[in-house]
């Protein structure tokens, strides 16, 4: 019976568990709370959804891309002016996500050719030009001006249909992403990351896949950027801002880049500890930043490396070997690797 | 027996450096040796054929079909296997998914849609590459560590597990840029016994870059030297070895005098 379950416990439906276990728990959670808190609840969901087109990109692929800002602008204006148009509220936010995957493609090109701090620089550039192109057609966006979003509300009132369309986009976008990552795909970009060179010889066209990474990226950034109109009700171009940017990418490298887990931890952490700090005043950014500073140098691998650091230490304190907070695993030696081996 | 692989002066400048000078060689099944002193041009002449440098002039032909102007993802779908020297594994992996991602080029991009939802003729094909990861990594009796990260074997093995990864898509062509070096007596054994076997059953090609002559001589039908950028010989392990301009280029001018 204990080694049935034990069983049961170690494999995948442990996170199959614990996955339908959250999502009952959020979809019951705004009969507990406060209006403001579900206000909160859906700022975390919709970084989180941003947050998992950077893990695809930047953890996965490995592509130092900063048009996300870009991309979510995209997906704001595009479902909020489309909606606005006449067309219903979902193929509004389908349409403008798409917009968005071919602005990904547009700004994919370069990185196939560039690397590193130019592909940094070619993709922040991208982001600055949708912010201004958002002013230059005023026409359509409104510009400066704004532009106010119809909100969508399916007879709960607009803030509780927010959350749950965001829970549902959520939990799609990380089931999808997690069959992604355990499929060849998933294998094929982590190839492109670690070993573009051998990727040819492999018969992988990396350049492909790096444009296929950016559209995935975009697309989601989009959808969230589609959803962001819903919660500010009200678009700008400053929302869209190099501020906006680096929200991301916290949220995505506090959490942890390399998981699923982390853009969503990253952007409770994010929300819920901005939420605290804001009593500080002026020693908010401060308090903030030594925090961050704290996370990234005690965990590199983002807060969902937490556990496994824990069962390593205390691995480490139980063994005579000692392992230390940060020791990498003891690698098997070759007699250790083959059968009946000699060194 | 045809040639699999026929290269025909093949010449590559690197500014004003003569890389590879009208190199014309042909390679059959079975293994042939490709050896020289060091710069001659080995790892040169495997990145023509596998498309990473192209060749100023000259022709690369893959039974009957030119892989010239051929990108290198093109050229290993049409067949053409290859090892680095230093092993690239994706350290986040495991074993057998570093395996499998040697298969993993050959299906089409349109069918990762069908495989992320799981379709069931994708999750054949996703089944099938596992299997032929698992037997291949059996065969190097490394089947135990199909579940193993790839960052956490050691290099020597890193290096079997890319030979595998490198045969599991039974490639027509496959070039082994010095797979032993490295590795213990005992490891070479077990990389080259079962590679034997594979390429054997798989009728493949195999044109190896080795330092190791008493390996070379024991592996290969023929031997091609290169020196300069230059073939200086080409014949059977026994004819070469003995052969005035080959001993010059190792040993020196003095030595094959004095051996003549």
């Amino acid at each position: 019976m204990t080694a049935t379950f034990n069983r049961l416990w170690d494999s995948r439906y442990r996170v199959l568990v614990l996955g339908v276990l959250a999502v009952g728990l959020m979809a019951a959670l705004p009969n507990f709370i406060d209006d403001y808190y579900v206000f909160l609840g859906c700022e975390v969901m919709i970084y989180a959804i941003a947050g998992l087109g950077l893990t695809v990109l930047m953890g996965w692929t490995g592509q130092i891309a900063l048009a996300h800002a870009g991309f979510f602008a995209i997906g704001a204006y595009g479902t909020a002016i489309l909606s606005a148009d006449g067309f219903p509220w979902p193929v509004a936010l389908v349409l403008a996500g798409l917009c968005a995957t071919a602005s990904g493609i547009l700004v994919g090109f370069p990185a196939v050719r560039l690397r590193g701090f130019y592909l940094a620089i070619a993709t922040l550039a991208f982001g600055e030009l949708v912010q201004r192109l958002l002013i230059l057609f005023a026409s359509v966006t409104k510009g400066n001006l704004g532009f106010p979003v119809d909100l969508i509300d399916v007879g709960i009132g607009t803030t509780l249909t927010l959350w749950y369309v965001s829970l549902v986009i959520l939990v799609i976008g990380v089931v999808a992403l997690s069959q992604v990552g355990r499929t060849r795909l998933g294998r094929m970009l982590r190839a492109v990351r670690d070993i573009e060179v051998a990727t040819g010889a492999l018969g992988i066209s990396a350049s492909r896949y790096k444009l296929l990474a950016f559209a995935i990226s975009a697309f989601i950034g989009g959808i969230a950027g589609g959803l962001y109109g819903q919660l500010v009700t009200f678009l700008t171009p400053p929302i869209f801002s190099l501020d906006l940017l680096i929200v991301f990418l916290i949220v995505v490298y506090l959490g942890g880049v390399l998981r699923l887990a982390g853009p969503i931890v990253g952007a409770v952490f994010v929300v819920l500890i901005v939420e605290q700090l804001q009593d500080l005043g002026s020693w908010q950014r401060l308090v903030f930043g030594l925090i961050l500073v704290a996370i990234i140098r005690f965990m590199p691998g983002g807060l969902v490396s937490l556990p496994s650091l824990l069962r390593r230490r205390q691995r480490g304190s139980n063994s005579t070997g000692g392992g230390g907070l940060l020791a990498e695993p003891a690698p098997v030696r070759v007699v250790d690797a083959i059968p009946g081996g000699t060194p | 027996m045809t040639s699999v692989l026929d290269i025909s002066g093949v010449t590559v400048n690197f500014g004003g450096n003569r890389a590879l000078d009208e190199v014309t060689l042909s390679v059959r099944e079975g293994f042939t040796g490709l050896i020289g002193p060091n710069g001659a041009g080995k790892t040169t002449l495997f990145n023509v054929i596998s498309g990473y440098v192209s060749a100023t002039s000259g022709d690369v032909v893959l039974e009957g079909a030119s892989l010239r102007a051929r990108r290198p993802a093109a050229i290993a779908r049409a067949g053409v296997a290859r090892t680095f020297q230093t092993p690239r594994m994706v350290p986040d992996l495991t074993v057998r998914q570093n395996v499998m991602l040697g298969l993993d080029g050959r299906r089409p991009m349109a069918r990762h849609a069908l495989e992320v939802v799981a379709w069931p003729t994708a999750q054949r094909a996703e089944g099938q590459a596992t299997q032929a990861a698992d037997d291949l990594l059996r065969q190097f009796e490394l089947g135990h560590l199909g579940d193993v990260a790839a960052n956490s074997v050691p290099l020597p093995v890193q290096k079997i597990v890319e030979v595998a990864r490198a045969l599991v898509s039974r490639p027509r062509l496959l070039l082994l840029d010095e797979p032993a070096a490295g590795l213990a007596v005992g490891d070479v054994d077990r990389l080259i016994g079962p590679l034997k076997e594979v390429a054997a059953s798989s009728h493949c090609a195999v044109l190896i870059i080795e330092h190791d002559l008493a390996l070379v001589t024991e592996l290969c039908y023929a031997i091609h030297v290169l020196d300069f950028g230059r073939v200086i010989g080409s014949g059977s392990p026994d004819e070469v070895l003995h052969m005035d301009t080959v001993l010059q280029a190792y040993m020196g001018a003095g030595f094959a005098a004095a051996s003549s």
